[in-house]
C-alpha cells in the first residue's frame, strides 16, 4: 500500500534543505542565540529553557518553524487530554525501529507543543529526519500548513481551559479547515470514531485511519457539529467496554466503522488480530492512547510487534503517573487538567489519603467551574488533603460532595506527614511545581 | 433536644424540612451545562438535605417534559447551537413558563439567562458582532434583550446585591461573587429589576448592573458555582421556591472561600 518504511536514511542534512544560503544563514544565527538563552536560563535556574531558546529563535528569524521542519518526517498528536503520553507512545515506538540509529528521532517530550517549544525541540537536533511532535489544539492549522506532517493523530476534544478558549467547536472547524486547504498534501489522519467532534474534523482529510477508542466520556457532545441536531448514541454492549455507537438525528453524520478497535482492554488492529497492550502507565484511557499510537506507528512504517514492544518500555511520560520521594513522602503524580482528565484520574487514585492539587494560573484556566462536573463524591470515606492556590474552592466541592477534607494551601507542607504512599491528584501548573520538587 | 437532634446540630445540620418533599429541577445538562452549572443543583440539594428535607433532584433532558411539581428550576451555561437547540425545547415544552407562572423560583445563568429573555442573537463567527447574526426569540420570562457586545466579558465578577432578597444585609452578606464568561450582552427592559450593582467586572453590559430580576425568576451572567460561592443567594432562591424562611446554616469552609474571592478581586 506504498508505505514509507521509517528506515531509510535522510536524502539529505536537514538544514541544507534551504534553497538559499541567507535563509540559512539567518536560520543558523537564529539557532545560536536560542542556545545561549537557552544556556543563560538553566544558568538563572528558571526551568530547561525550551520555551525561551524557540522564543529566541523565532524573533531573529519568523521562518525558523518552518525551515526547521522542512525535510523531515513529521508525526503529530493533539487532542485536549492524553497527547504527551500518547506521542511518547509513538516516539517509543518509533525508536524501537530505528536500532541503533535513534538520533534519527526528534520528539518535544518535555510537553512543549506551541510554536516556541516545537520549534526549540527541532533545533536541538538539526540531524534528525524523523519528527513525532506534540502539538497543542490551537497549532495543529498552522503545523499542518507548514510542516506538511505524514500523520496526524486527534485524540479527542473536551471542555477544558474555557476561559480562553470559549468554545472547543472552533478548534474542530479550525483543524478541519486546515485539513481540506492540504488536500492531497495533507496528513493522514489517525482519529477517534468515539468522538463526534473529531470525526467531523477530521472528514476533510485525504485519508483517515477510525480508532473505536472505547471513550465513555460523552458529556461534551451532545450536539452534532455538522448541523446542531441531537446526536444518537445507541446503548453500550453489554461489557460495558465501549460508549456504544453515536449517529446523527438530523444529518448524515456518524460514527464510522473502525479500523483499530479498543476491545475489552485489548487493542484490534486493522487485520482482526488482537493485541495485549501490557502497558507500564495505568488506566483504560491510556489502552486508548496506545491504540491510536499504534495505528500512527504503522503509518510511519513500524511492525506492530515492534511498535508495541516501544510503547511497553514507557513508564512516566513528563512526569505523568511517576512515583517520587519528597522527604519521608512517597507520591505519585497524577495529572487532570478537566472534567474528562479527571474522569479519567480519579479512580485510578487508590491510596488510602489522597491530595488534590488546584490552581488556576493561565494554564489552568482562570475558572475553577468545571471542580462542579467532577465526580469527587467517589472520594467520601476516604481522607483527603486539598492543596494549591485554589484549595478553599476545592474544599467547598468537598464539603457539597460529603467528602471529609483537610485543607493545606502549600504545596509542599500538605505532601509531609504521609506513612503510606499517597496519590497526587493534580491541575498543570502545582503538577509542574510537583516535578520539579520530586526531580522526576 | 433529643440526642439525634444534637448529633444532627453538631454537624452543622438543622431540622427544618422534617422529611418534607423538596424538587430541584435541572434543566437539559447536556445543552446547558457547559461550565460546571450542575453545581448549583448540588449546591440547593445539598443545603435542604442539611436541613432535613426529602430532596428530589431531577434531570430533564431534550424531548422529556418538565416536571410540574419543582420547586426550582436551574438552567446554565452552553454554547450558540446548544443555546439554540434548548430554546426551542422548551418553548415547544411549555414547562418552565407555567412553572414561573405557578411562582416557583427559576434561576437561569449565562446562557440560560439569555434564552428566558425576549430575544438573544448569535453569530458564525465568534466574538464579533456581524451583520449576518441571527436574532433568536427567546422564552420571555424577563423582559431583557442580549445582543452581541464589543467584547467578551471573561473574569472574575463582584457585585453588590441590590435587587429582591437583598433588603437588610451587610458586610459581606451583600457581596455576590463570580466568574463571568459571555459574548452577548443584555440590557434591561422597564419590566425587569437588576439583581446587582458591578464593583469589578463587566455583569449585563457595562452598564453598571449585573443579571435580572421579575417575580420569581432570576437571570444572571456569573456561572457554573455560583451558589457555592453565594450562600445567602442559594437560600433566597430556596426562599422563593418553597416560599418559607431558610434556618441559617454555618459552614466556615464557604465562609473563608468568600474571604478568598473578595480579596482576590478587590487586589487587582
Amino acid at each position: 500500500m506504498g508505505r514509507v518504511p521509517v528506515l531509510p536514511p535522510p536524502s539529505q542534512p536537514v538544514l541544507t534543505g534551504s534553497p538559499r544560503g541567507v535563509a540559512r544563514a539567518r536560520l543558523r544565527g537564529a539557532i545560536w542565540a536560542g542556545r545561549l538563552a537557552a544556556v543563560a536560563s538553566r544558568v538563572a535556574g528558571r526551568g530547561s529553557g525550551a520555551s525561551i531558546r524557540g522564543q529566541v529563535m523565532m524573533r531573529l528569524d519568523p521562518k525558523a518553524l518552518a525551515k526547521l521542519l522542512r525535510g523531515r518526517r513529521v508525526a503529530m498528536v493533539s487532542g485536549t487530554n492524553g497527547k504527551t503520553t500518547t506521542t511518547h507512545f509513538l516516539a517509543a515506538a518509533v525508536r524501537a525501529s530505528l536500532g541503533e540509529d535513534t538520533g534519527r528521532l526528534v520528539h518535544n517530550a518535555d510537553g512543549a507543543n506551541l510554536h516556541h517549544g516545537i520549534a526549540s525541540a527541532l533545533s536541538a537536533q538539526p540531524d534528525a529526519d524523523v519528527a513525532v511532535l506534540e502539538t497543542d489544539e490551537r497549532v495543529v492549522a498552522d503545523m499542518v500548513r507548514l510542516g506538511r506532517p505524514e500523520v496526524l493523530v486527534l485524540l479527542n476534544f473536551s471542555r477544558d481551559q474555557l476561559d480562553r478558549h470559549h468554545e472547543i467547536k472552533g478548534l474542530g472547524r479550525s483543524w478541519r479547515n486546515a485539513l481540506a486547504a492540504a488536500g492531497e498534501d495533507g496528513p493522514v489522519v489517525v482519529a477517534n470514531a468515539d468522538e463526534p467532534l473529531i470525526v467531523w474534523a477530521a472528514e476533510t482529510a485525504k485519508q483517515v485511519v477510525w480508532v473505536d477508542t472505547a471513550t465513555t466520556w460523552t458529556q461534551d457532545a451532545s450536539l452534532c457539529p455538522n448541523c446542531g441536531a441531537a446526536l444518537v448514541r445507541e446503548q453500550p454492549d453489554h461489557t460495558g467496554a465501549t460508549g456504544g455507537d453515536w449517529h446523527c438525528s438530523a444529518c448524515e453524520l456518524r460514527q464510522p466503522p473502525a479500523d483499530y478497535r479498543v476491545v475489552e482492554g485489548r487493542i484490534v488492529d486493522r487485520i482482526g488480530q488482537a493485541w495485549e497492550p501490557d502497558l507500564q502507565v495505568p488506566g483504560g484511557f491510556n489502552v486508548s492512547n496506545a491504540a491510536c499510537a499504534l495505528a500512527a506507528a504503522e503509518l510511519m512504517g513500524v511492525e506492530t510487534a515492534t511498535a508495541l514492544a516501544g510503547m511497553r518500555t514507557v513508564t512516566a511520560p513528563a512526569g505523568r503517573f511517576a512515583t517520587m520521594q519528597v522527604g519521608r513522602t512517597t507520591a505519585r503524580l497524577l495529572l487532570a487538567k478537566n472534567p474528562a482528565g479527571w474522569a479519567e484520574a480519579l479512580p485510578l487514585a487508590q491510596s488510602a489519603t489522597v491530595v488534590l492539587a488546584i490552581d488556576s494560573a493561565a494554564a489552568d484556566g482562570r475558572d475553577v467551574s468545571w471542580l462542579w462536573d467532577v465526580e469527587y463524591e467517589q472520594l467520601a470515606g476516604r481522607t483527603v488533603v486539598a492543596t494549591g492556590p485554589r484549595a478553599q474552592d476545592l474544599a467547598v466541592r468537598l464539603c457539597y460532595a460529603g467528602v471529609d477534607v483537610r485543607t493545606v494551601p502549600d504545596l509542599g507542607e500538605a505532601l509531609v506527614g504521609h506513612l503510606e504512599p499517597v496519590d497526587v491528584v493534580a491541575t498543570y501548573t502545582p503538577f509542574q511545581r510537583l516535578r520539579k520538587m520530586g526531580g522526576v | 433536644m433529643s440526642g439525634q437532634d444534637q448529633a444532627r446540630a453538631d454537624q452543622g445540620l438543622v431540622d427544618q424540612g422534617k422529611g418534607r418533599r423538596a424538587e430541584v429541577v435541572l434543566v437539559y445538562q447536556s445543552l446547558l451545562g457547559i461550565y460546571g452549572d450542575r453545581g448549583n443543583a448540588t449546591v440547593l440539594a445539598k443545603r435542604l438535605g442539611w436541613r432535613g428535607f426529602d430532596v428530589v433532584l431531577t434531570t430533564v433532558e431534550p424531548g422529556e417534559p418538565l416536571p410540574d411539581t419543582g420547586n426550582v428550576y436551574l438552567l446554565g451555561g452552553g454554547e450558540d447551537a446548544a443555546q439554540i437547540s434548548a430554546v426551542r425545547a422548551l418553548r415547544a415544552d411549555g414547562g418552565l413558563q407555567r412553572a414561573a407562572d405557578r411562582g416557583a423560583a427559576v434561576l437561569a445563568v449565562c446562557a440560560g439567562y439569555q434564552i428566558i429573555g425576549r430575544s438573544f442573537t448569535v453569530g458564525a463567527v465568534s466574538d464579533a458582532p456581524r451583520a449576518d447574526d441571527e436574532v433568536i426569540e427567546g422564552l420571555g420570562l424577563l423582559d431583557v434583550t442580549t445582543t452581541r457586545g464589543p467584547v467578551r466579558a471573561v473574569g472574575e465578577i463582584l457585585t453588590r446585591w441590590s435587587g429582591p432578597g437583598s433588603e437588610g444585609r451587610s458586610g459581606d452578606d451583600q457581596w455576590l461573587t463570580g466568574f463571568e464568561n459571555h459574548g452577548g450582552y443584555t440590557v434591561l427592559g422597564p419590566e425587569a429589576t437588576p439583581l446587582a450593582t458591578v464593583e469589578v467586572g463587566i455583569g449585563n453590559c457595562g452598564d453598571g448592573t449585573e443579571g435580572a430580576v421579575t417575580g420569581t425568576v432570576i437571570g444572571t451572567y456569573p456561572h457554573g458555582p455560583l451558589l457555592a460561592r453565594n450562600p445567602a443567594l442559594a437560600d433566597h432562591v430556596l426562599e422563593i421556591g418553597l416560599g418559607e424562611p431558610m434556618t441559617p446554616l454555618d459552614r466556615p469552609e464557604i465562609t473563608e472561600l468568600r474571604r478568598q474571592r473578595l480579596q482576590a478581586v478587590r487586589r487587582r
